[in-house]
């Protein structure tokens, strides 16, 4: 549609597009079942058409039978007898047809020839009888013709082509006869009669105009009311939808109010100039104020003077990424003028048009767990240096006493030295071992990977514990040495997980017994396994057995030592370290504790 | 490798125990002669006195603590090129890798045996170039 508005503010634009929007209406409608509308109007009018053929027909005989054309008058009336029936038996085949619109060209057809048959009828008439009459049967010929003829037009209105066949049959016969007759008044008349039939044609193909256009509109109006329907359904549809719609949204409202109030954590809706627009309880209560002291007012009253350009920037990315921000701890002082430490998680609200309309900040007091977390770095740090320095000094005199570089000594003193030696030593382990833990725990420990050949490992932790091994009275032997295995970890921590599988093994066997180390290859680890001889795990100490301060049997700590966090430490080790650990029965007695680390290749 | 055996050791340590089992270590068991110096402060002096073949640090001690002493010790021609082995109970791994990065000849870990002590800066006395 082109739609132009001109400066001086011409309407032909408002009628241009008036005239689109009819022709855009019109256009709705159908072509085919407008032409089907007026097939029917043409039939709905053929028991008129018909009827008046033959009560005009049987007049007309009646008129003309008394002279001497009887026989042919009775043979014309047989004529337009067979006519109407004919026309009738197609009547009420147009109405039996199932399907109108489809074959409503086919059915225009049939009554054009109907038609045509129908005019015929009359013009033969004229044709063979008008000379031969009498000049009052003339007259009633002619009278009957032009009656005819423009009864017609409204019987054929719908159709002009179907008039001008069917007027074309009654006039064109009559027309001829008048024109030979010889007679300068019959030809005067009958020069008339074109004009008639013209004018006649003409009124018809207006009429075919008027209805063609009342179909048109009445089909387009039609398909509009259909389709204003359907949109009506549509709409009623899509409003309930709507409506179910707004309840959801008030319900999840209502409950989100619920527990953004309910919350223990403070919950601030804020606008995105940072203006306070609501707080929950928790946030009242949290930094003392009264939610009607904070609405309204910047969110900065609830932070450090000294850090509000930090807030001031981290505000603006926050607005200009629309990206939540998560774990942002900030210095938030109280009303009472306490600092707190608050972790916030800040989550703008952005509208369709991708602005900020709100951002929900969700803050939660961790002042006391930093505080903890403090004190804990602080408690594992005297841990690790003030127990330690003395230990150190403790342990190095005994030893230094128990080497004998001090000279001799009474023997039951120099035993009672090396009990204290070797407790002070348990004493120094546990210590560590605990130092371990936590480290491991706190994800503090600082791993120095290294590619390592395990059967390279596996013989430096034999030396390493060979001594160890001695006390017990047990031996250490590795077979199935594959030189090619390699794994990428820590050599300081793995040794650590060996010495102590190694020692444990160790403290369980029985004495003279051997404790064997092999590796293998399983899927794509590579698996080390240490076998003892020992008495083999109790049941009801399997699921317990990588836990803390564990031991089978409190007593072994006693007699053989050790903290009961060793393999508490190795399952924690091998697991940074991306293995695993377990243990099995071993066949014939003994138990084999295993680890896999991921093989190394290339 | 240096070409004369370890005898001289300058050990920087404020605690008087350990200081006491260190030195009967390396003397009685090492047979080393030793230098204490208790004051970190004072231990560079001590050291142009002493002429030591290699120093001991403590890593942890007030006023100045080893790594300082030790790069103090870089900037002194009399020291700068004295091997330095540190002593200490709580420093990470990686906190010895940026020592040794540093120069320091190596670490022995608190608590030490006493009785492996001279055999420890042995070791490392011949991996010296």
């Amino acid at each position: 549609m082109n739609h132009t508005t001109t400066a001086n503010g011409s309407d032909t634009g408002l009628e241009v597009s008036t005239q689109a929007v009819e022709a855009e209406i019109s256009d709705r409608a159908d072509p085919q079942q407008v032409l089907a509308d007026r097939v029917a109007q043409l039939y709905r009018q053929m028991p008129i058409a018909i009827g008046a053929t033959f009560i005009a027909g049987a007049i007309a005989t009646f008129e003309l039978q008394g002279r001497w054309l009887k026989e042919l008058v009775l043979i014309w009336w047989a004529i337009v007898v067979t006519f109407t029936a004919a026309a009738s038996l197609l009547l009420y085949a147009y109405y039996r047809s199932a399907d109108k619109v489809a074959t409503a060209p086919q059915w225009l057809r049939w009554l054009g020839i109907a038609a045509l048959g129908n005019g015929a009828s009359w013009g033969l008439a004229g044709g063979v009888f008008f000379r031969s009459l009498s000049d009052e049967q003339q007259v009633f010929l002619a009278f009957l013709f032009a009656g005819m003829a423009s009864v017609g037009i409204p019987v054929y209105a719908a159709s002009w082509p179907i008039f001008a066949l069917y007027a074309a049959g009654i006039l064109g016969p009559f027309f001829y006869v008048l024109l030979t007759f010889g007679n300068r008044l019959f030809v005067e008349i009958a020069l008339l009669v074109p004009l008639f039939y013209a004018i006649n044609v003409a009124i018809a193909y207006r009429l075919t105009q008027v209805f063609h256009s009342g179909y048109r509109l009445r089909r387009a109006y039609g398909r509009l009311t259909q389709d204003h329907r359907l949109l009506n359904q549509r709409l009623e549809r899509q409003l309930i939808e709507l409506e179910e719609a707004r309840r959801q949204v008030e319900a999840s409202g209502r409950k989100l109010a619920l527990f953004a109030e309910r919350a223990p954590i403070a919950v601030l809706e804020l606008q995105p100039d940072g203006t306070v627009a609501e707080v929950n309880h928790a946030a009242e209560i949290l930094f003392g104020y009264a939610a009607a002291e904070l609405v309204g007012g910047s969110v900065k009253k609830l932070i450090r003077p000294e850090f509000h350009h930090e807030f001031d920037r981290t505000w603006r990315e926050l607005v200009t990424s629309r990206e939540s921000m998560a774990g942002l701890k900030l210095r938030n002082p109280r009303r009472d003028g306490v600092d707190l430490v608050c972790e916030w998680t800040v989550t703008p609200l952005v509208n369709f048009q991708k602005e900020v309309i709100a951002v929900i900040a969700q803050g939660r007091d961790v002042t006391a767990q930093l505080e903890a977390e403090r004190m804990k770095k602080e408690f594992t740090s005297t841990l690790s240096h003030e127990l330690r320095t003395p230990l150190t000094s403790i342990i190095g005199s005994l030893q230094l006493i128990n080497s004998g570089v001090m000279g001799d000594m009474d023997k039951e003193v120099g035993e009672l030295a090396v009990v204290a030696e070797r407790n002070a030593q348990r004493l120094l382990d546990l210590i560590n071992d605990l130092l371990d833990i936590e480290k491991v725990e706190s994800g503090k420990l600082d791993l120095m990977p290294e590619v390592i050949a395990v059967d390279d490992l596996i013989r430096e932790s034999i030396v390493l514990n060979e001594a160890f091994g001695e006390r017990f009275k047990i031996r250490f032997e590795s077979h199935g040495d594959v030189p090619d295995r390699k794994v990428h970890a820590d050599r300081k921590r793995l040794l650590q997980v060996m010495t102590n599988l190694l020692s444990n093994a160790a403290k369980f066997s029985p004495e003279g017994g051997v404790v064997e180390i092999g590796t293998e290859d399983v899927g794509g680890n590579v698996r080390v396994s240490v076998h003892d001889r020992g008495t083999g795990i109790p049941e009801e100490f399997r699921a317990r057995i990588f836990g803390r301060f564990t031991q089978a049997d409190s007593t072994a700590t006693r007699q053989k030592g050790g903290s009961g966090l060793g393999l508490a430490i190795c399952k924690r080790l091998v697991e940074v370290m991306r293995g695993r650990i377990g243990f099995q029965d071993r066949p014939g007695g003994g138990t084999t504790f295993w680890f896999e680390l991921p093989r190394h290749t290339g | 490798m240096p070409d004369r055996p370890l005898n001289r050791i300058c050990y920087v340590e404020d605690d008087e125990d350990i200081q006491r089992i260190v030195r009967m270590s390396l003397e009685r068991v090492g047979k080393m002669t030793v230098a204490v110096v208790t004051d970190p402060t004072q231990a560079i002096a001590a050291m142009a006195e002493f002429r030591p073949d290699l120093v001991m640090l403590d890593w942890m001690m007030p006023v100045m603590d080893g790594p300082t002493l030790f790069r103090q010790m870089k900037l002194r021609p009399e020291t700068a090129a004295l091997p330095v082995v540190f002593i200490t109970a709580r420093a990470s791994q990686r906190d010895l890798e940026d020592l040794k990065r540093l120069g320091a000849a190596g670490t022995i870990s608190k608590p030490f045996s006493p009785k492996d002590l001279p055999d420890q800066l042995r070791a490392i006395w011949a991996a010296l170039p």
